[in-house]
């Protein structure tokens, strides 16, 4: 049920949304923002802050950026480069500071 | 401190926690609501109070500060006792002899509130309102993040902080009594409701967009503040003795995180089909929860809340039926209709 960031977010990072999220649930990476799926609550606060469109709920998400569902979703649940195991739900992003590595999806682009 | 004693006490005044206390009140429990925020409602109060809920049974559509509005009312009859601004902490058990353990939970503001049984109907847990990083200094000498008494504000020079509904309502509120009135914004365009949006233009509230607060300043009150405005070389100095930061709310599972009960993904209470968590006597109801096929909607909360509550009435007295019976069975009891 969560919202999804896609391909617009990558190398902007405006991180409007991260002020405007109410459970502190969207993670920063290298080049790109994730919400984490497990923590979004589905209030849409943080898409109409987004100043490039990157943000959209997963069931609306526009076909060509499909592959952000999944890959939002990965960013939690499979461990990133450098890392032994998953984020998993760390239960905010001030908790956990920026992350700085992206998915091998988004660091392939 | 003060001693509240109920058999049912529900932690959380969200759409759940309110209709959990109509219907405790069905079952003759006497019921206290506790709530970290200083207005029942919840989510719905704090995040969206004009949205057009349309998920209701029976409501096609209902916007979110008639739902609880409606649903104080439900359960006003039953004289719950609501304790708001202040967040459940601590909990203790006390053993009884042939009775299930009594349950004392303590408050933010040291209040204590004994119960045989607990329903949590916390949702996604105890909102805090998001910083002013500058005014870290005036908290509580000028700076505020709820108005509760807008006397406080009568001749008042006032700034307010923020772009949602509760910087514009708070902004429009103080304009007849203020010596002055700023809202200060970081953006261009407001999120606030469109005619509050329309009012503030026709307003003498002086509005400051693409602005941040840099620096507070003043002795034991606030005296000033500066502003940085985005195309500005300098920033902008504004008299103020009120500071009002509407910034929104963070929410975090909070202290319920050391009752003891198991958690999923760290932040939802597992529940058996009975919404009773692992910890006797305490059972919860709506978003909080989490069991295999949880669908987090307002109406699947309201009917686990029916549920948690019955199962409560049984842990509290274990003579009691499960089935409470039928709301239209004592006529006597329902309220004439509107």
């Amino acid at each position: 049920m969560p919202y999804v960031i896609a391909a617009p977010c990558i190398d902007i990072m405006d991180k409007s949304c991260i002020e405007e999220c109410p459970v502190d649930c969207i993670y920063e990476g290298e080049r790109k923002l994730y919400i984490n799926p497990k923590e979004c609550i589905d209030c849409g606060a943080c898409e109409p802050v987004c100043p490039v469109e990157a943000i959209t709920q997963d069931r609306r998400v526009a076909p060509e950026h499909a592959d952000f569902v999944d890959d939002n979703r990965r960013f939690f649940t499979e461990p990133l480069s450098g890392r032994d195991d998953p984020l998993g739900a760390p239960g905010g992003s001030h908790r956990t500071g920026p992350i700085g590595v992206d998915t091998p999806m988004v660091a392939g682009r | 401190m003060s001693a509240v004693e109920v058999d049912l006490l529900i932690v959380g005044a969200g759409p759940v926690g309110l209709f959990g206390a109509y219907y405790a009140g069905v079952r003759g429990l006497k019921v206290a609501v506790v709530d970290s925020l200083s207005q029942v409602g919840g989510q719905v109060s704090a995040l969206y109070p004009e949205k057009q809920i349309l998920d209701i049974a029976g409501f096609p559509a209902v916007p979110g500060r008639r739902l609880i509005s409606n649903l104080v009312e439900q359960a006003a009859p039953y004289d719950p006792v609501y304790l708001l601004g202040q967040e459940a902490q601590q909990l203790e058990r006390v053993p009884r002899a042939d009775r299930p353990d009594l349950l004392i939970v303590k408050t933010g503001t040291g209040a204590e509130i004994a119960a045989g049984a607990v329903v949590i109907t916390g949702g996604i847990g105890t909102f805090t309102p998001r910083p002013l990083p500058a005014g870290e200094d005036f908290v509580g000498k000028g700076l505020e993040y709820f108005v509760t008494s807008s006397a406080e504000y009568a001749g008042k020079d006032v700034v307010v902080v923020g772009g949602g509904d509760s910087a514009v309502d708070w902004a429009l509120m103080f304009q007849p009594i203020a010596a002055s009135v700023t809202l200060v914004h970081r953006r261009e365009s407001f999120r606030a409701h469109h005619g509050s949006v329309e009012r503030l233009k026709a307003s003498s509230v002086q509005v400051v967009t693409n602005a941040q607060v840099t620096t507070t300043k003043g002795g034991e009150q606030l005296e000033a503040i500066e502003v940085a405005v985005k195309g500005e070389r300098e920033p902008r100095t504004i008299v103020c003795q009120k500071l009002v930061a509407a910034l929104g709310f963070t929410a975090h599972l909070g202290p319920l995180r050391d009752w003891g009960i198991e958690l999923n993904d760290n932040r939802h209470l597992v529940v058996s089909s009975a919404m009773r968590t692992n910890v006797p006597g305490i059972f919860a109801a709506g978003d909080i929860t989490d069991y295999d096929g949880k669908v987090r909607l307002i109406a699947v909360g309201f009917g686990e809340v029916a549920t948690a509550v019955n199962n409560a009435a049984v842990h509290v007295d274990p003579a009691a039926q499960l089935f409470p019976g039928h709301s239209t069975d004592n006529p006597a009891s329902v309220p004439a209709p509107a």
